[in-house]
Parts: C-alpha cells; structure tokens; sequence
C-alpha cells in the first residue's frame, strides 16, 4: 500500500514536472557563429546584422517565406508614372514603445539610412526626393524610373523618429556607440529585452504587433558560438534548439542522431572564379612576368570546361550544393532560364582551347583564396588546383583568412582568385552593378570588380536594365548581359552555396535563401 | 629588497613598452578590419574615408604612440567590433575569466599537490602508478581535444553537464558572477577541469619527483630514527622543503591559465576575455587586441613580481639580515 502511495506521488510529482516544461518549452534558443555587430538598422549592411533585426524592425515592405514582396508597414504601393513610387502606410501600428508609426518616421528613417554616416545610403542612390503627402502616404520620387526599387528596400527598416532623436541617435554611429547600437524602438514582432554583445541576445513578442501572429514564441535567446564543434554539441545535448550553419561534414552524421533534424536548402549566393582582365603581365608562380594569359577569352573558357564542378560537388559539399551558370542564383529574380547549362567539364577540349590560344604546354600562375569565408573555400580551391593541372595549367595556390584576402585583392595581388556573390536586392541586376561594370567610383559601379573585367555591351545595358519598367524588355536584356558574361567568360560560376541548418525535431521553421532567421514562423512543439 | 623591488619594477615597464611595439608593429599583418565594418555594397570611397578615420594610414608607430598616449589617460580606445569602449569590455568580460583561472587554479594546486605527495608516499604501489600512468594524459593531450571529449561525455551522451556557456549570472555590483546560482556551477566545471588539468598534472609531477628527492636528504632519516610519526614527517619537514619551486611554477601557471584560457574558453564558448580576444583577431579589433596583450603581460610581469618578492618569505637564506644572525 505503502509503496502505491510513494508511486502515485512520484507519477504526481513526474507529471507536475512535465507540465512545468512544457510552460517553458515555447523558449527558442538559437546559435550562430557570427554575433550582429550592432542593434542599429542602419550601421552595417550586413546579413547578421539585418537578419536579426528583420524580427525587432520592419520595412515598409518584406519577404514571404518564398522571397517574394509583401506588404509591411506599406499597405500598397503603386509607381507615380515614371518619376517614382507612393507607399500607403498601415494605420494603427505602434512601436514598442507605444508611440504611432507615421510617414514622419517613414521620412525620418530615409534620411537616416541614406546619410553619408550610414552603411546603407547605396539602397537610395536612385532617390531624388521623399516628399510625406499625408500622414499615411508617402512618395519616393526617383531620378530615372525604377522598377525594382520597391524589391531593394526589403531590409530598410523604418525607426521611430520621436525615440531615435530624443535619444541622440538621430544618426547611426559606426565608430562610437550610441543609444540605438545596444536598444531598439521597433514594430517588429519582437522586442529586445536584454542585449550583451558577443555573449546573450534576448527578444519577447511585442504584444501590439499589427501582424497575425503565426509562432508560439514566448521568448528568444541568441547566443553566438564560434566553434562548430560546440555548436553542434550545444544543439546535440538540447542546450540550444536551432543552429546556423551546420558545418558540412557533421551534417551526415546529425541526421542520423534521434532527436535533431537537418534542414538544407541553397543560399543566394554564387561561388565562382575571377580573372585579371585588367593585368598585363601574371604576377605569380614560375611564369611571373610574362604576359597575362587570361586576357585571351579561349584561356579563360578552357578553365570553365577544367573544372569537374559536379565532382567537387560531390566530394567536398557533400552533394549539398547545386552547379551554377550565371553570377545569380535560379531562385533570384531576373535569372536568364534560357542559360541554365554550365560549360560541360572536358578536359580534352580545354587542352585544345590552350593550344589555340597559344599554350600547348600551359603555364603557372598564382591563385588566391579565402580559406574562412566561403563553406569549404580552401579544400574547394585545392581541388581546382588539382584539376587544372590536368590540363596543364599549373594554380599556385595560396588560402588566406578573409581579413587578408579583400585588401590584398583591392591591391590586385593575384592571378585567379575565389569569389562569393550573393544579390542584397536578390535581383540580377545586383552583380552586374558590382562584378561585372567598368569600375568607376563617382557612379559607385563595379566596386567588386577586382579583374577590372569592361565590356561596352554590360555598361550600356545596365541603366536601361536599372530602369526599364516593363517585365519582359527588361528581362531580354538581362539575358543578353548574361549572355555577354557567358560568351566572355567574364567569371567562371562553379556553384551555389548550400545553406545547412539544424535544429531540434520539435522545431518548425521556414529557411530563406537569404540566411535569415525569421522568428515570426517558428513554433516549438 | 627595496631597491630590489624598484630595480624590478623599471625592468617590467621596459619589457611591457616592447611588448606593445611588437604587438603592434604585427597588427599591420593580421589583415584589414575595414572589410568587417562595411556592408557588402560598400563604395572605394566608404573605404578610404574610414581608413582615414580610424587612422589606419598611419605608420605603426605614430599608431602605437596614440595608443600609450591615450592609455596613459585611461582611455583604450573604442572596438571596431562593438562600437564601445574597450577598457568597459573588459570590466565586463573579466569575471567571468578570473572565476575560471580561480577555480581551475584551485583545483589544480590542490589535487595537484596531494596527489604529488601521495604518489611520492606510495611510489611503488598500484594506486599511484596508475595516477602517474593517467596524469601522462593530462600533460599530452592538447586542452581542446580534451575540452571536447567533456562534452561529447558529459553533455551529448550523459546529459548532465551544459555543453556551452556561463549559466545564469548574478550580478554584485560590476561583478557578475556564477558561483551563486546552480547552472553557473554545472556550468563551471567542465571548463574548469579543462582548464585546469594540465596545471594539476603539473604541480602533481613536480611535487613528487621534489618530494622524492626531500625524502633522500639526511634531515628526513635523522627525523626517522628519532622515531617522530610519519605524518609529521611527510607534511611537516618533507613537503614544506618542496613548496620553493612548486611555488615558482604555479606563480607562472597562474599567468598561463588566464592568458590560456583562450582554447578553453574558445570551446566552451565561456563568456570571458580570451573569447573576446579570439573573435578580435578574427576581426581585426585592433583596440580590443592592444589592450588585451597589454593586460597580459602586465599581469605576466605582476607575477612575476610577486613571485620573486614571495622567495623572501618563504626562504629564509634569501634573507641576507636572518642568514646574518642564524650564522
């Protein structure tokens, strides 16, 4: 009898436990390697950094979990002819600190992010003028028509203009802190409750959220972890319920594990190799010197048939990734389908291009890479290091840490190197402004264009693309850019990125090509 | 031992002011913070203006001078990282480093020692070879791997322990600690043997091989025949003739296991100073990076200090005055 009694008690006290979990089952703790260096929306354009924010601030518009345009804090908007577009504001959104959203603070925000202090001001370099018409409806009047400005302001996010200036934040600040570096006043669904650089990010649910709401959150924490083996034991021993990214390797081994799941889909961003159009002479290896091979465009398309990209899909992603063939991936907008073949790996007809280009016997040159920035850069570069002396070309391959590698690019201190692009507007028009025009840097073009790649053709099209209105005329001429791109092998594209997350089996979650993690669609079972 | 103590002293400022000029004569090699501070669609001209801002055009020594210039004044300078001031980071970052090297430092001169006595006492015996065998463990092994080990047992398969992180903090005034609640406790030990182990490992070895040699020396068999118990023996005459260089080595350890914290902390993603160290060189936060070699050796040098003035105390033939009289 005794025992019965000991028995019910403990069932008592097991159940009562249970019940206290499940109270707090609805906290999602989540790990990343990299911490967002600062809580203002306009300090740093960087994905961490608006990734997370995308759930504390709101734009006037934002993706849908298939990366399409929604309404946010704009109802509609419409175009005004040629000279821009009218945003219709939500009425009765609040931010978290109680006080109205308005044009104002739609004004406001503008004038922040687009000042030569901010770090996003190129998102308004098309804009003239934002003129408020009423409370509820604003106008951004453009220099030329733009039809996908609208779509390039998915992470403008709007700041309340009474909270920002009575706080001495009226500008974002890079170099010094100020009082929106380490709090916010958003619309988000979430608010911040508690903020340690480096170590513990915490959100709630903003109870007057105009949205509906579609998560069980009662509460977030963030905490970055740099080490993947300890994220991957962080997520393993249930510390923490979601981890971005998965390193490569462990990603077969945790979906054998009870309890995790892994959830892969591709990113926005395209992995390719880049040439010195610009150089005359190779600065690398035993050819040092000598003039610069690359400038001759069967060279640059004997590497496009060298390099075995499935094999290296194969080997070294893990299957995980897909082949690429132009400098945007198929999930962006303006992507050419009609382009869609990569140059076939043959290594016999690439042998044969050299040997017409002038090279029966090949050369040596220098190729650069980072070796922390891409998923497994360095190991992706010795394999093509490897397979281009197949055919006689001899890569000197020399991996660097990321910190290293852009300045010494910006020096031109290379023969080859690797690069990563991934659309901010998630438009193909995006690459075509930074890797592929003329660099100039009154017009801002082609600031990423290390190889100082030129074609006439691209540089014509680019502000008839920039600001054609109508769908299909834009679209046949963003296929003929990446046409030229491909019939120049401008950049050889290799692949597009895989995205790995991880995260418990009571999870539910919505992966975005864009590498965010949107709170609002996640529910803890 | 004054003028001892002065002449030390001027010494450390020397080797501290090097120090810095190395450091950041190698900073210009670590890379370009810029590319970390600007977003993606960042214009040539973003670019040059916050070189210039930043003073990274400078040349390493105009670049080192305003820094002592400015750490004269207390100030270290703002992170690029996060924006704040670096000497606020480190008051922040700083207890939760100092509990770990405590409790590890703790846990290693204690096990260490009465395990060195122990294997010494019983040098032929099962028990103690077997500790000698296990302890060739902890001075091999490299501390990340053991780290890691830790987890994959204590936290992924036996769930007992937490995997990462401090715990819930309780904050005394600027000082937050772990001690008080009891995740920070699950949480201090896995770092702490981590941490510690090599240490203990260590101080264990050279307790027993200066034990051993103790044990040979005549005063000890003399103390035998005058039938005195082993006890009084052991820890009264044998161990205190032990401790000089026991105590140099742990001095210096004490040094290493704060500055070494790095991997550990690194693995436990601890929220200490060597953590922030690590995720400054990944960016290149010069400031954070300056300030904290600095700290280290200033701390290097402090030890070292207080190590060579504790020989005094504790070795009565370093006393010139006491040496005098006893003659």
């Amino acid at each position: 009898m005794k025992s019965t009694i000991t028995l019910s008690l403990c069932i008592a006290a097991l159940t009562a436990n249970l019940a206290v979990g499940a109270a707090n089952a609805e906290t999602f703790r989540w790990a990343s390697s990299t911490d967002p260096q600062t809580m203002d929306p306009h300090a740093v354009n960087s994905s961490p950094v608006l990734g997370f924010l995308n759930n504390v601030y709101e734009g006037l518009v934002r993706r849908d979990q298939a990366m399409a345009i929604e309404g946010a804090l704009a109802q509609s908007w419409e175009p005004l002819d040629d000279k821009g577009w009218r945003f219709h504001l939500r009425k009765g959104v609040k931010f978290h600190d109680g006080s109205d959203f308005t044009a104002e603070d739609v004004l406001f925000s503008y004038q922040r992010a687009s000042s030569e202090a901010a770090d996003t001001s190129s998102w308004f370099s098309p804009i003239s003028e934002v003129r408020i018409v009423d409370d509820h409806t604003i106008d951004f009047l453009t220099k030329a028509p733009n039809p996908i400005f609208p779509d390039s302001i998915a992470n403008f996010m709007i700041m309340d203009k009474g909270w920002s200036e009575a706080n001495n934040a009226a500008l974002p600040s890079k170099e010094v802190e100020n009082h929106a570096t380490l709090n916010t006043n958003g619309t988000g669904a979430f608010k911040l409750v508690d903020r340690q650089p480096g170590l513990k990010t915490v959100l709630e649910p903003h109870d007057g959220w105009w949205g509906e709401k579609q998560h069980n959150i009662t509460r977030a924490e963030f905490t970055p972890i740099q080490n993947p083996a300890t994220s991957v034991a962080a997520l393993l021993s249930g510390d923490v319920d979601m981890i971005n990214p998965v390193p490569i390797q462990d990603a077969a081994r945790l979906k054998e594990r009870d309890g995790v799941k892994v959830i892969d889909g591709i990113e926005a961003r395209v992995i390719m190799l880049g040439f010195p159009h610009g150089a005359d002479a190779l600065k690398y290896g035993a050819d040092a010197g000598k003039p610069n091979p690359f400038k001759d465009q069967r060279v640059r398309a004997a590497v496009s048939h060298a390099v075995n990209v499935d094999a290296i899909l194969k080997t070294i992603m893990r299957g995980a990734a897909q082949p690429a063939s132009q400098l945007v991936s198929p999930a962006m907008r303006g992507y050419s389908a009609s382009l869609s073949e990569r140059p076939a790996y043959d290594p016999e007809l690439a042998r044969k291009l050299l040997a017409e280009a002038g090279y029966p016997d090949g050369f040596s040159f220098g190729l650069k890479c980072p070796n922390d920035r891409y998923l497994n850069d360095e190991a992706v570069c010795q394999a093509i290091a490897a397979m281009l002396s197949q055919v006689g070309i001899k890569a000197e391959l020399e991996a660097m840490p990321v910190r290293t590698y852009w300045p010494e690019l910006r020096a031109d201190n290379f023969d080859m190197y690797l690069l990563g692009w991934s659309p901010g507007t998630f438009d193909a028009e995006h690459p075509l402004r930074f890797l592929a025009s003329t660099p100039n840097k009154e017009k801002k073009l082609g600031s990423w264009n290390f190889g100082d790649f030129s074609n006439i053709a691209i540089d014509s099209m680019l502000p008839n693309i920039q600001s054609e209105i109508d769908d299909g005329k834009r679209q046949m001429m963003l296929d003929h850019s990446a046409k030229v791109l491909q019939d120049e092998n401008a950049y050889v594209p290799l692949y597009v990125q895989p995205l790995v997350w991880g995260a418990r089996d009571n999870i539910d979650l919505t992966q975005r090509p864009d590498n965010f993690v949107i709170l609002r669609w996640i529910n803890v079972n | 031992m004054f003028a001892y103590a002065i002449r030390r002293i001027i010494q450390s400022i020397v080797v501290l002011l090097v120090v810095g000029l190395v450091a950041f004569a190698m900073f210009r090699f670590m890379g370009d913070p810029i590319d970390n501070m600007v977003g993606q669609e960042r214009s040539t001209v973003d670019i040059e203006r916050l070189r210039g801002e930043l003073g990274l055009n400078d040349p390493f020594v105009v670049q080192y001078f305003n820094f002592l210039n400015n750490a004269a004044r207390g100030n270290f300078g703002i992170s690029y990282q996060q924006s704040r001031p670096v000497f606020d980071i480190l008051l922040e970052r700083a207890p939760a480093t100092l509990e770990l090297a405590g409790v590890s430092g703790l846990l290693a001169i204690l096990i260490g020692i009465v395990l060195g006595v122990f294997t010494a006492i019983r040098r032929d015996g099962l028990a103690a070879n077997t500790i000698m065998v296990v302890s060739l463990i902890g001075v091999s092994l490299p501390t990340f791997l053991i780290g890691v080990l830790l987890i994959y047992l204590f936290s992924v398969e036996l769930d007992l322990l937490p995997s990462f992180g401090r715990g819930e903090v309780v904050k005394i005034g600027g000082w937050s600690t772990g001690f008080l609640t009891v995740s920070g406790l699950k949480a201090l030990v896995l770092p702490a043997i981590t941490l510690g182990l090599y240490q203990m490992t260590l101080i264990m070895r050279l307790v027993r091989s200066e034990m051993l040699e103790v044990l040979r020396q005549d005063y000890v068999r003399f103390a035998r025949a005058r039938g005195l118990p082993e006890k009084l023996i052991y820890f009264r005459h044998a161990l205190k003739n032990t401790l000089i260089p026991v105590l140099t080595v742990t001095g210096l350890q004490l040094g290493s296991i704060i500055a070494f914290a790095i991997v550990t902390e690194t693995v436990f993603q601890w929220p200490g100073i060597g953590l922030l160290f690590v995720n400054a060189i990944q960016f290149v936060d010069i400031p954070v990076m300056a300030a904290y070699l600095m700290m280290i050796s200033v701390l290097f040098v402090c030890i070292n200090l207080v190590v060579d003035l504790l020989y005094f105390a504790v070795d009565p033939r370093l006393r010139d005055d006491n040496a005098a009289v006893k003659i």
